[in-house]
């Protein structure tokens, strides 16, 4: 019993080295957002030639410079399309480390009785806390996997008819991760770490 | 394919094959070729790796100068958005709080005044980097020869960037400095991508020059720069070294001198500054794999 309960806290630890992954991926795609954005803020300016000032005799210069802003925007599109593809493998690594709990609790040795997977011993969670905190951290991250993809969608119809507002309120909604509270997954870790903190 | 193959087996051939047969007097014997090439080996690494450190030198100066514009334009927009800011609120009672509001707004003025002249001169030093950059690149790419020094039949051979022979055109008589390419193929090469980067430099003075004449109505200097004004002291020199020639002013591109561009135009000098319009950075690259490819350097 005991010894379960300790393997489970050592998927928690890998979780939490998945979750700083993560962190870092996300970093990066709103840092490639804000690249994105504000090049699909420009583009309409680029479009009338009465915003090229002493450049407008200059050859060609217009198409020249839209042509290069949107291969620009095309190049960092691409790369949020791989940050994205590298944030479903975290999902996937948690979805996991979910199955294979799931997998240990009911394949193991010895089958355990209700009661057992409830037990509580002083201060250390049970195995049912475990195998629970561990589905709610895969489930939030999944949700804030497809909300990310579809911003990423949004993005790239906005730039078609761009709208300052919208790439604002996009933006906002990317950097705030809704669906990963962070008191929750800190409370998770409580539970899970209580005897760490006494 | 034939005359590749002949240029291949080196010197024997250099008779034989009809281009060649005119420049007999570039290092012909067997010999000094042979200790021609690694002379001209070193010679052509060196320059190229000059080449390659200048691309990355032009790519941090150019964003340098971009932060400092765009510092200059922040500066030059606050303080516009602040002047008109300041006369709406005040225009009410204008009579009762003129002198007070003028006090204020002179004290402001002068001391965002001053800041735009702090930008302007970062703007022009970085500048000043981004010219010499490019007169480098002419002097490197003008650098790739290997001339005989001495006379040719004396026991100790020595070899030199500067010719002494008006016979001798430092190319080795046309044979391939490492696999393939003459000393001909690798300055073709060096100058496809200098020419991009004396273009942009074009531009980028334009810009230059509408960035540094920003300025608020009251400024009471009147006469804004022109093309033909050096920008910094030493300006022209470098940049006749580049075969740049300020006065080839492109006269239509001034349509009417504009003090106050609005922010939009201002943005779009901002992005044009950006894009780096001239240079094609896939070719730049495409250049430098098969310049390294041929030399076995890799150039990243």
């Amino acid at each position: 019993m005991e010894a379960t309960v300790k393997k489970f806290q050592q998927k928690f630890k890998r979780v939490k080295d998945d979750m700083d992954k993560w962190d870092d991926l996300h970093a990066r795609l709103v840092s490639q957002f804000r690249n994105a954005s504000s090049i699909i803020g420009r583009l309409q300016l680029l479009e009338s030639p009465k915003n090229y000032g002493s450049l407008k005799n200059l050859d060609n210069i217009k198409n020249t410079i839209f042509t290069k802003q949107m291969e620009s925007l095309q190049k960092i599109l691409l790369s949020m399309t791989k940050t994205l593809e590298e944030l479903n493998g975290v999902v996937f690594s948690l979805a996991k480390t979910v199955r294979d709990a799931k997998q240990q609790v009911k394949g193991g040795s010895v089958q355990l009785s209700m009661k057992q997977l409830h037990q509580r011993i002083g201060v250390k969670p049970s195995i049912a806390d475990c195998l629970e905190g561990l589905r709610i951290l895969h489930e939030m991250y999944q949700s804030e996997y497809v909300l990310k993809s579809s911003v990423t969608s949004a993005l790239v119809s906005l730039a078609l008819k761009p709208s300052v507002g919208d790439l604002q309120s996009l933006e906002r909604l990317l950097v705030d991760q809704p669906n990963i509270p962070n008191e929750e997954v800190q409370s998770i870790y409580d539970v899970i770490f209580a005897e760490e903190m006494c | 394919m034939e005359s590749r193959l002949s240029s291949l087996s080196l010197s024997e051939s250099t008779h034989q094959s009809p281009q060649n047969s005119g420049v007999k007097s570039s290092p012909s014997s067997v010999s000094v070729s042979r200790l021609w090439r690694p002379a001209a080996q070193r010679n052509m690494k060196n320059q190229w790796s000059r080449l390659n450190s200048l691309r990355h030198e032009w790519i941090s100066s150019s964003s340098t100068a971009r932060s400092h514009a765009t510092s200059l334009v922040n500066a030059y927009l606050s303080q516009r958005h602040f002047r008109k800011h300041l006369l709406s609120n005040f225009a009410v009672n204008k009579n009762a709080l003129n002198s007070s509001v003028n006090f204020i707004y002179l004290r402001l003025f002068s001391a965002t005044a001053s800041e735009l002249v702090l930008h302007q001169d970062e703007l022009i030093s970085s500048y000043k980097d981004m010219v010499t950059t490019v007169v480098n690149m002419v002097n490197t790419s003008a650098s790739m020869r290997c001339f005989l020094k001495g006379a040719t039949n004396s026991p100790f051979i020595q070899f030199s960037s500067t010719s002494e022979d008006t016979n001798d055109n430092g190319d080795g008589g046309g044979i391939p400095v490492f696999t393939f390419y003459p000393i001909s193929t690798f300055e073709k090469l060096a100058w496809e991508m200098v020419e991009m980067f004396k273009l942009e430099l074009y531009l980028k003075r334009l810009l230059v020059i509408e960035f540094l004449s920003l300025r608020s109505k009251e400024d009471p200097i009147n006469k804004r720069l022109c093309w033909s004004d050096e920008i910094y002291e030493g300006e022209f020199g470098n940049l006749s070294r580049c075969n740049l020639d300020h006065r080839e002013a492109p006269e239509s591109t001034f349509v009417q001198p504009n003090f106050q561009p609005d922010s939009d135009i201002l943005q779009v000098y901002l992005t044009a500054w950006l894009t780096d319009v001239n240079i094609d950075k896939l070719r730049v690259d495409d250049i430098f794999s098969e310049v390294g490819e041929d030399m076995h350097v890799n150039y990243v």
